[in-house]
């Protein structure tokens, strides 16, 4: 006798315990098979990254020994320290980490609002909106960096950490994926509330927004990823070291006559490793809150 | 996208002023932000697409010239050409790759949640660091690719200097750093389809491979619809991993039309107004394209 | 169906207002210019300056970011003001200043490779600094930073020469003798010995260049020809093909990086790691160099004479200091590009960062470099071979353009999809092209 699962549990593959056998424990070719390939597109998607992390620690006359070596001579921070030292390092964190943080919040608060009011209100517009926050995802931003400069200098907020915050909250992307979240929310929650007096905007703070924890995570590891990592716009918008994010340094680097090549593996690695950090404390969030926005 | 109701949702018309204010204050800080910051710096940069400039503040009328420029540039159609070659090739890699390994993951019990993440994580990094290790890694001679490889006796690879294998390699970089995403959304569909269904397929003796194509591709399909649609979009914006992986090389062989933006753009001699306009053409082509994805999408759904 | 028709209506009333918009010109049509700067002399009161910032758009390779540091500290204390240094990637550097043009934000001064970009917003020095002081300055670099009517737009702050570098080490070991830095070698004995050293020594490649058009020019300059000069296409068909051959060949049969060379696209690559991981033991690139391999290289090696054809000499490359009309205060940024090129400033910027004089009386007197001297020397030397031609067509607004279209041409070469003749005759075309794209 099977036991069907119902819904969001995954339907169980091969033959499942019933009292008269253990046959759970076998292993079948499919199941090698399938771990096998598993295994190596997981190796895949790790081994740039390790190698990254490995070549952090070489020295220049390292890198550039053929066949390249696995393993470097010694785990000394020296590209490390001298990729740091060659400008404010603290600074450019510091306004990494502030810009990466308050851009996620203020993303978080209006994306869900808008996202809200594009799923569960009827309104003028309403799909006029929709369209146009779609068409936006498809506007690089070098195709507007003059025009965009512009705004923001009309506003006076050049060389401020807010002219980094600001123009990039408003994420078409975020707004795209709350509402297909909220979408699946049952109305019947939301009219219940209603009929008990509650505000809209009560609602939507007590009610709505706490049951779309696993999109707002979703949203907010992707704008830690976007923020964290944009170079352009905070490139063009801060003119004083004071201002200047970590990815400007790396941008430096690479510009340079001579490359320095170990210093650009050093700071690559402090570019990408906190952003995975943040994601493998929350994974489980993350990916649920994925999961329920493809459906429907 | 289901057909919306209009009960129990609020109806405009039957609601008082304030309420119907409701929606419009919501969307309001959102929108604010985007016409400022986004919407109106585009219709000035599709205004500046009538004009020639070379430094964002003094401009010449051309009307119609940059677009005929652009257009029977030769060059500018080889690009266009590799732009959608690799466009296709991404998005029909990252729906197969991705239903593949979102099938696989839910078939394995051991170490789900590792794999679940484990792909996810080539989506977290920079696009600019991406394409540097993979030219790193992909170097002919010094690259630990071809040096694993040629432990195993196998010849020298040029991947980043053959037009073909440059073209292959920048596709499969750019699939390994959004399968990972697209797999998850695919999982969840898979995961939102009720068991029972196979058990009718099971008793009818069908085979795995049956249940899969009868079955679960077709009920797989709303998922698949916003991969395509999201990977379409992605994938003809494609520029800055190429551009630190291959420089739009060898010969132009991997140059997509965002580096042709970003050349005329930023690069001596800037031209603005070309730039412009290449945006304008392939905003017109990325919002053309989602348009008829999304209307296939509808149509196959109400079948 | 009523939605389909609401989306279509709402789609023609933003069409059309886009069209109304279109009417309204995004900027500054061009012909209703503002005036330009005023000509005669200005005399400002340092005592004025006192208590003003300014802002210094700056980008470094390296060793000279301290150097700058310090003069700026000594400006700063001399006329009690306050300089804010802004270094950016210097590949951003233009987006960078023209986003600021366009926003209203200028930085006062800029430090620049060339002036093509910025040519109608930079200040006309001699206001402020005098029509005599182009003189203190090596008539080349002048070249760079003269404008229309003589207008001194920048003040030529430092010098780059393209030259080669040898891997002394290798040559000793092949029994290949060093070239004479009195008496050059030739293109053809370059490349003999080049050769032959690698032949002996078993290394990878004989030679190695960095993917640039501005090392190019280079070989171009001595076979005789250039890109662009007095605002033309000046290429000679015959000399370029006479340049570009040899490389073509190395490149051909191995002895030159092929994969090096098309592995980056349109972008600028050195190839300094070839030369000191002791992959080829002859290395065209350039001065700034020295500092780098004084550190990293794990061998003996040494600057060599630029090899001659037609020409003998190098090709120059050099930055310039120059001052924003949109600047806040104008005499301050005169007052401050002045004192950085001083004698004894110039002197101390340049020993920091290995580069060459601009001024005249520094080059006459010679400078006297923390180390390696001997091969600044080499370049020193060559310096004064140099010919004319080659500070004109680098200061030509066409020159950046043409040069990344001369690198394509190459490319195009060596991949097999074009042959030389054509590839030349193009470039010609497109450099025709482009040359006349600017003037407008």
């Amino acid at each position: 006798m099977s036991h069907s699962t119902v819904t969001k549990s995954p339907p169980e593959t091969g033959p499942s315990k019933t009292w008269t056998s253990t046959g759970r424990n076998k292993v079948t070719s499919t199941d090698a098979l399938r771990v096998v390939i598993l295994v190596t597109s997981a190796l895949l998607a790790l081994i740039p990254i390790v190698w990254l992390v490995l070549g952090s620690f070489k020295t220049p006359a390292e890198l550039s020994e053929r066949p390249p070596t696995l393993l470097p001579e010694s785990w000394g921070l020296s590209n490390y320290t001298e990729a740091m030292t060659r400008f404010d390092f603290a600074s450019y964190l510091a306004n990494s980490v502030i810009v990466t943080l308050a851009a996620t919040l203020l993303t978080l608060a209006i994306n869900s609002m808008a996202a809200y009011a594009l799923a569960k209100y009827n309104f003028r517009g309403k799909n006029a909106l929709f369209l146009l926050t779609l068409a936006t995802i498809m506007i690089p931003l070098q195709v507007i960096l003059l025009p965009v400069y512009q705004v923001v200098a009309s506003l006076g907020m050049v060389n401020t950490l807010w002219g980094l915050i600001i123009p990039a909250a408003a994420t078409p992307t975020g707004v795209f994926i709350l509402r297909q979240y909220m979408l699946s929310i049952p109305d019947e929650l939301i009219e219940a509330a209603r009929v008990d007096g509650a505000g809209e905007f009560r609602i939507f703070f007590r009610i709505v927004l706490p049951m779309c924890r696993p999109a707002l995570a979703v949203v907010a590891i992707l704008s830690i990823m976007w923020r964290w990592n944009d170079f352009l716009w905070p490139l063009v918008v801060a003119q004083s070291e004071a201002v200047y994010t970590l990815p400007v340094a790396l941008a430096r680097f690479t510009a340079e006559e001579t490359v320095p090549f170990n210093l650009i593996i050093a700071m690559s690695v402090v570019t990408v490793l906190p952003v995975i950090i943040l994601f493998l404390f929350f994974q489980r969030q993350i990916v649920t809150g994925i999961a329920n926005t493809g459906i429907k | 996208m289901t057909a919306v109701q209009t009960a129990p949702h609020l109806q405009q018309r039957k609601a008082p002023l304030k309420m119907r204010l409701v929606p419009y204050l919501f969307l309001l800080p959102n929108m604010a932000i985007f016409g400022l910051f986004t919407i109106w710096p585009a219709i000035n940069g599709f205004n500046i697409s009538m004009y020639s400039s070379s430094n964002g503040r003094t401009f010449r009328w051309e009307g119609a010239g940059n677009y005929q420029r652009i257009l029977t540039d030769a060059d500018f159609w080889g690009i266009v050409g590799n732009t959608v070659v690799y466009a296709l090739s991404f998005v029909l890699l990252s729906v197969v790759l991705g239903v593949m390994l979102a099938v696989l993951v839910d078939q394995q019990r051991r170490g789900r949640t590792f794999f679940r993440s484990v792909f996810f994580i080539p989506v977290l990094i920079s696009p600019v660091v991406a394409g540097l290790v993979w030219n790193w890694m992909l170097e002919r001679q010094n690259g630990v690719v071809n040096s694993f490889l040629g432990s195993f006796g196998i010849a020298e690879i040029p991947w980043l200097v053959d037009n073909t294998l440059a073209m292959l390699v920048v596709i499969g970089v750019g699939t390994w750093m959004q399968v990972g995403f697209y797999m998850l959304i695919l999982l969840a569909g898979l995961q939102s389809i009720d068991p029972s269904v196979y058990e009718a397929a099971k008793i009818d003796g069908a085979s795995r491979w049956q249940q899969f194509i009868s079955l679960t591709f077709p009920l797989l399909q709303p998922s698949i619809l916003v991969v395509v649609v999201l990977a379409t979009i992605h994938g003809f914006q494609a520029f800055d991993f190429i551009y630190t992986l291959t420089g739009g090389g060898p010969v132009g062989a991997t140059t997509l039309i965002v580096q042709f933006i970003y050349e005329n753009g930023f690069v001596s001699p800037i031209r603005y107004g070309v730039a412009s306009a290449g945006s304008v053409l392939l905003f017109c082509a990325i919002f053309g394209l989602t348009i008829v994805n999304w209307m296939i999408g509808r149509k196959r759904e109400a079948a | 169906m009523a939605k389909k028709s609401r989306i279509a209506a709402g789609l023609l009333v933003a069409i059309s207002a886009v069209a109304m918009l279109g009417a309204c010109a995004p900027g500054q049509v061009e012909g209703q210019g503002s005036g330009a700067a005023p000509s005669a002399v200005q005399s400002v009161d340092p005592a004025e300056f006192a208590g003003k910032t300014m802002n210094y758009v700056y980008f470094t390779d390296g060793p000279d970011a301290e150097a700058t540091a310090q003069l700026i500290s000594a400006f700063e204390e001399k006329y009690k003001v306050t300089v804010n240094l802004e270094t950016l990637p210097y590949k951003d550097l233009v987006t960078s200043v023209q986003a600021r043009l366009s926003g209203g934000n200028a930085p006062d001064v800029v430090r620049l490779t060339g002036l093509t970009d910025f040519r109608a917003d930079l200040l006309d020095l001699r206001g402020y600094l005098g029509e005599g002081y182009a003189e203190e300055f090596l008539p080349g670099p002048v070249v760079g930073a003269t404008g229309s009517d003589g207008k001194m737009l920048a003040v030529p702050s430092d010098l780059t020469l393209n030259g080669p570098f040898v891997n002394v080490d290798m040559f000793k070991k092949a029994g290949v003798s060093l070239p004479d830095p009195e008496k050059p070698w030739t293109w053809d004995e370059m490349i003999e010995a080049a050769t032959e050293v690698q032949k002996a020594t078993g290394s990878q490649y004989a030679f190695a260049m960095d993917k640039s058009g501005h090392r190019l020019s280079t070989v171009l300059n001595q076979y005789g020809t250039a890109l662009v000069a007095e605002g033309k296409s000046a290429l000679d068909a015959e000399k370029a093909k006479q340049a570009l051959t040899p490389l073509i060949e190395m490149m051909g049969d191995n002895r030159m990086p092929r994969d090096f060379w098309l592995g980056s696209g349109s972008r600028y690559s050195g190839a300094n790691e070839i030369f000191i991981a002791q992959d080829a033991p002859v290395y065209l690139s350039g001065n700034w160099q020295v500092g780098q391999f004084a550190k990293n290289a794990t061998f003996e090696w040494a600057a060599a004479p630029n090899p001659c054809a037609d020409n003998c000499g190098g090709f120059p490359g050099g930055k310039y200091m120059a001052a924003l009309q949109e600047g806040k205060n104008p005499a301050l940024a005169a007052e401050f590009i002045r004192f950085m090129n001083t004698a004894e400033n110039q002197e101390t910027f340049i020993k920091a960062g290995g580069f060459l004089p601009t001024r005249k009386d520094l080059a006459e007197k010679g400078v006297t470099y923390p180390a390696r001297q001997a091969d600044m020397d080499v370049f020193l030397k060559d310096l004064e071979r140099t010919p004319e031609l080659g500070y004109a067509a680098n200061s030509d607004p066409a020159f950046v353009g043409s040069a990344t279209e001369l690198v394509n041409a190459v490319s195009d070469v060596v991949a097999g999809k074009k042959d030389l003749s054509t590839a030349v005759s193009d470039l010609q075309e497109s450099t025709q092209a482009l040359v006349e794209e600017l003037q407008q």
